[in-house]
Order: C-alpha cells, then sequence, then structure tokens
C-alpha cells in the first residue's frame, strides 16, 4: 500500500504530500487509540508499570526542576516589583505564573525529554528489531499493548506530576520569599490562593491531560513508525522530543485563548 | 510478581499524593474565595463600575466578606452588580447601608466595599439593593485640578502686581513699608499696645486670682453662690428685714404724731416740755413738797417718841431683831 503510494505522481509536491500523508497517518493513529483503549481486554499491568516509569520514576527530576523553578522566578521578579516597591505582590505573581503556567509547562517539557524520548527509543527499537511484528504473530495486540498503555500512563501521570510540581515550585518560592521578606507560610499561601481561581486549576488539570496525551502518542507515533534500523531509532526518539515540545507550546497557546475566552465571558 | 505489587503500591501513594494536593489547593482555594459558605445575594447599581470584574472582592470593615457574582447592564447606561455575601455577616449590614467601588491597595484590584449602616434599620436580606455612592472619579480630579492651576495662575498674577505696588511704596501697605516716620508711629503704637496687653495680662491675673477666692468653699460669696440653704435663709432674712422695715415705718410715723403732740403745749406731756411758767410753778411745787416731807421726817421721829405710838415702834424693833438673829 506504501510502496504502491510511492510509486505514484505527487499531487502537490513530494515533501507537501509527504507532511499531509504525515498527517493523516498521525491522525489515523490516534483514531486508532480512541478505538482500542475502550476495547478490551486491558492491559492494567502494563499501565501501572508504565505509570511507575512514567509518574514515579520521573518524580524527582521534575520535583527539583519545579524547586529550582520556583526560586529563580521568584528571585529574578524581585528586583521589578521592588522597583514598585510591591514585593508583597510576589506570592501572587509566581502563584499566577506556576499553576497558570509555569507548573504544566516545565513538567511537560521536562517529561518530553525523559519520557517522550524514551518511549520513542523503546517502540523504534522494538520496531526495527521486529519485536512488533512477533508480537502481532503471537497473537498479542502489539498497539494495546505498547501504545494505549504508555499513552493512559502519560495522560494520567502528567497531571499528579503537575500537582507535585506545583507544590514544590510554591515552596521553593516561599523559601526565597520567606528568606528575603520575612513572610510567615499562612500569609504566603493566603497570597498565593488569593491570586488564582478554579478555573486556573481545572484549566491546568485539563491543559496537563493534554500534555500528557501529547507526550505519549508523540512519542508511540514516532516510535512505531520509526525505520531504516538503529539509525532511525535515534530520530524516532528525537522527533519524539521535538514534536512533542512543539506541540505542548502550541496546546498552551491555543488553551491560554480559550480560557481567557472563558474568564473574560 | 513481588516487583510489580511493589511498582503498583508505590503508583498508588504516588497518585494519592498528587490526588492530595489538588484537594489541599481546591479546599484552601475555596474557602478562601468563601465558594463553600452560605451567601445570600445583595445588589448596587452604578454609573461607572471602573473596570470591577466578576470575582472581585466585597469588602465590609475592612473584612472580605464576599465577590462580585454577576454584572449587568441596567436601565439606559447604568450597571447592576450582583453581590455574593457571607450569610453569618448579614446580622452585621443594615439595609440603609452604602456601596462603594474602591481599590485593594493603590494599584490593586477594583472592589466594593460596603460601609456606613445604623442600628434604627433592619439587617439586609437576599434580594436587597443598597445605596451606591459613585467613587472618585480621576478624570474630575484632574478637571478640578486644571481649575485650581488657572485660579493659581491669576493669583500668583495679582500678588506679582501687589507686591510691586509694595515695593513702589503705593498704598497705605507700602507706605508703611517705606516711610520711617510711619514705621516709627507704628512702632509706637506696638509698644503702647504690648504695655496695654501687660496691663491687661496683669488685670486678668488679679480676676483670676479674686474670682479663685470667691470660688474657695467656706467663703461667704461661694456659700451665696453655691449654698442653696444658705440662699433661702437668706431669702427669709430679706423678708424679714422687709417686714421689720415696714414696722419701724410704721413706728416712726407714730413717733412723730407722739413728737408732734409732746411740742405741741396744749396737752400735759407739752406743756410740761414746752411751758417754762408750768416748770417754774412745777420747780416751785417740788420744792414746797420737799421741804414739806423733810417736816414729815422730823415729825415722825418725834412720833416715836411720843406715847401711845413709842409702844408699836418698840414691837417693830424687836421683830427686826428677832429676823436678823
Amino acid at each position: 500500500m506504501t510502496e504502491k503510494a510511492e510509486d505514484r505522481k505527487p499531487l502537490l509536491s513530494k515533501k507537501i504530500d509527504k507532511f499531509f500523508t504525515g498527517l493523516a497517518d498521525a491522525w489515523n493513529f490516534v483514531r486508532r487509540f480512541f478505538k482500542e483503549v475502550f476495547v478490551p481486554p486491558y492491559e492494567f499491568k502494563e499501565v501501572i508499570h508504565q505509570c511507575y516509569r512514567i509518574g514515579v520514576e520521573s518524580l524527582p527530576l521534575i520535583a527539583l526542576t519545579g524547586f529550582i523553578v520556583g526560586i529563580v522566578f521568584t528571585n529574578q521578579s524581585r528586583p521589578s516589583l521592588a522597583n514598585f516597591g510591591a514585593t508583597s505582590w510576589l506570592p501572587s505573581l509566581i502563584s499566577i505564573a506556576v499553576v497558570r503556567a509555569m507548573g504544566p509547562l516545565v513538567t511537560a517539557l521536562i517529561a518530553a525529554g525523559k519520557v517522550g524520548s524514551s518511549i520513542g527509543a523503546e517502540i523504534g527499537s522494538m520496531k526495527v528489531t521486529e519485536q512488533i511484528d512477533a508480537m502481532e504473530v503471537s497473537a498479542t495486540n502489539p498497539f494495546k499493548f505498547l501504545v494505549v498503555t504508555r499513552v493512559l500512563a502519560t495522560t494520567f501521570m502528567i497531571p499528579v506530576l503537575v500537582m507535585f510540581t506545583d507544590f514544590v515550585a510554591l515552596m521553593g518560592s516561599f523559601l526565597s520569599v520567606s528568606a528575603n521578606e520575612n513572610v510567615s507560610i499562612i500569609t504566603f499561601f493566603v497570597e498565593v490562593f488569593g491570586a488564582i481561581s478554579f478555573l486556573d486549576i481545572i484549566s491546568s488539570v485539563l491543559k496537563a491531560l493534554l500534555f500528557g496525551f501529547t507526550i505519549g502518542i508523540v512519542g508511540c507515533y514516532k516510535g512505531y513508525n520509526s525505520s531504516k534500523g538503529t539509525e532511525g531509532v535515534g530520530r524516532a526518539a528525537n522527533a519524539a522530543v521535538v514534536m512533542a515540545m512543539f506541540l505542548i507550546f502550541i496546546e498552551e497557546l491555543l488553551v491560554l485563548q480559550i480560557v481567557n475566552a472563558i474568564r473574560a465571558f | 510478581m513481588r516487583g510489580e505489587n511493589k511498582r503498583s503500591v508505590m503508583v498508588g501513594i504516588f497518585v494519592f499524593i498528587g490526588i492530595a494536593i489538588l484537594v489541599a489547593g481546591v479546599l484552601t482555594l475555596g474557602g478562601q474565595q468563601k465558594k463553600f459558605v452560605k451567601a445570600i445575594q445583595l445588589k448596587a447599581v452604578f454609573d461607572d463600575i471602573g473596570g470591577l470584574q466578576t470575582g472581585n472582592n466585597i469588602w465590609f470593615s475592612g473584612v472580605k466578606i464576599g465577590t462580585v457574582r454577576k454584572i449587568n447592564f441596567y436601565g439606559d447606561s447604568q450597571v447592576e452588580i450582583e453581590m455574593n455575601v457571607e450569610e453569618e455577616v448579614v446580622e452585621f449590614i443594615r439595609k440603609d447601608s452604602k456601596a462603594t467601588i474602591s481599590s485593594d491597595g493603590l494599584i490593586g484590584n477594583k472592589i466594593i466595599v460596603i460601609y456606613g449602616g445604623t442600628t434604627l434599620a433592619p439587617p439586609v436580606v437576599d434580594g436587597d439593593r443598597l445605596e451606591s455612592v459613585m467613587p472618585l472619579d480621576t478624570d474630575k480630579m484632574m478637571e478640578t485640578l486644571q481649575v485650581n492651576n488657572e485660579n493659581l495662575v491669576e493669583i500668583t498674577g495679582n500678588l506679582k502686581n501687589l507686591t510691586s505696588k509694595l515695593a513702589e511704596g503705593e498704598g497705605m501697605v507700602g507706605a508703611a513699608l517705606t516711610d520711617s516716620l510711619l514705621a516709627e508711629s507704628f512702632r509706637a503704637i506696638v509698644k503702647n499696645l504690648n504695655q496695654a496687653s501687660v496691663n491687661s495680662n496683669r488685670m486678668i491675673n488679679e480676676l483670676n486670682s479674686f474670682t479663685s477666692k470667691l470660688n474657695q468653699k467656706g467663703n461667704l460669696f461661694n456659700d451665696l453662690v453655691t449654698d442653696t440653704t444658705m440662699a433661702a435663709d437668706l431669702r427669709q432674712s430679706m423678708e424679714s428685714l422687709k417686714e421689720a422695715a415696714a414696722n419701724s415705718e410704721e413706728m416712726t410715723q407714730k413717733l412723730s404724731t407722739i413728737t408732734d403732740k409732746f411740742n405741741d403745749p396744749n396737752n400735759s406731756v407739752g406743756m410740761l416740755l414746752n411751758d417754762p411758767e408750768f416748770a417754774k410753778s412745777l420747780k416751785s411745787t417740788l420744792e414746797n413738797a420737799d421741804s414739806a416731807t423733810y417736816n414729815l421726817n422730823r415729825g415722825m421721829d418725834a412720833l416715836e417718841y411720843t406715847w401711845p405710838f413709842n409702844k408699836g415702834f418698840k414691837r417693830k424693833k424687836k421683830e427686826e431683831a428677832k429676823e436678823n438673829n
């Protein structure tokens, strides 16, 4: 089928045709995921295993990153606010920044780097070593076992990781604010929650779900469609990270517009 | 198998902690934004809400008591604000309370401030509309400031003219500033005034001293002013004095009548006092009486030794001697 398509004369140009073909393949891949996810048998054990790898094993890296982001962002924002004599607004500023954007974004980007590349490389190597074909032969649905489990794990673990990142980033920010402005933890968190709304928390969780799904589906897609031997594995891992990060930023922009529209309404 | 179980437990703990953070955040946010407390709705209508948004805070006596629920256009161009206000503070907000739009800090979010209200009015109930007071408008403040600036320019112009006239010695004040004789006279006036003030000060001190003495307890004047019983006694004394004066007047009239009669020689006393011949005659009579008394004494002495009267005298002497013993 693919060979026949390659032999065909390009519709617009070879590159443009390849781009749209890729889009169609990705769309079909996503459609297949939603088709497979609700159909038994369910691979619960594998989902738990992937949750452990994606969630628990990523926690130290993501928590440390979130903590550093909290401290750095606070310290970088302080001089600007100090010019207005408004350093008391630091908790509000950090709260809005972390909960609305930084928490989901930083978590997703770190996860895309760590988890997305891992998924891409893992499934890619399985593809080039024909392990996926072997699974098909042994009456195991490789898509369900490899793709659905990983995408589900990323989709549900990224929001949990975002909660940890938000908390740790706010604690990092509190350390900085406490050291410089002598603010108690109660005052700090009163200011933090005074600046955000339920919409911010809901949008943060929804974004995290979307980012998690994107990381999982892009990693799996790139790995599942890798070719050209071990070189293809590297390419799949790299493409999984780059594409996932790009899509995360695009999604961030779109979600921001939608949330702002809801907020204005 | 054991490894899988361990992974499952770790994932469970991980998810549990993540969800706990989310729930804690939601509960804290809800508690802070009073989402989980019973609330009533109050309304207020403003001409201009100055950028107030849904979710902005409602303050009463500096305490956050709710949030802005809804913003609707009302009437021609007014805006109606619907507010969610905590039910537990409703008893402190009276129907005659007012609502105005203020700011949370100099550059903070807009807030609605509920203030005023008297205990004469009953507490608000769900759906009540509060009287709104328009906040200070920055544009109007600037307009007023511009008018002030124009006035200031005019004032400084007038001041300039005035000072130039003063410098040239025009007018009374100008002359006072430039004429040395006038200045001397003025100095003398001031000196006199100073002396007068010293005197008046001394007088005031003396008056003070006098009044403080008067105010001392036990002082007659103080008692007169403050002691009510004494005042009553005094009033009674005055009435008695008045009565005595009336009696003395009557007595004087009678005395006058008597003295008139004394001066009249036609009555016995008047004749006694005023008639010299009667006086002579009286004197002669008295001399004769004196002489007759003398002769009578002598006759009595002779009678003591004459019988039969001598016995009676002797008996009397004996009785007198007995009484003396």
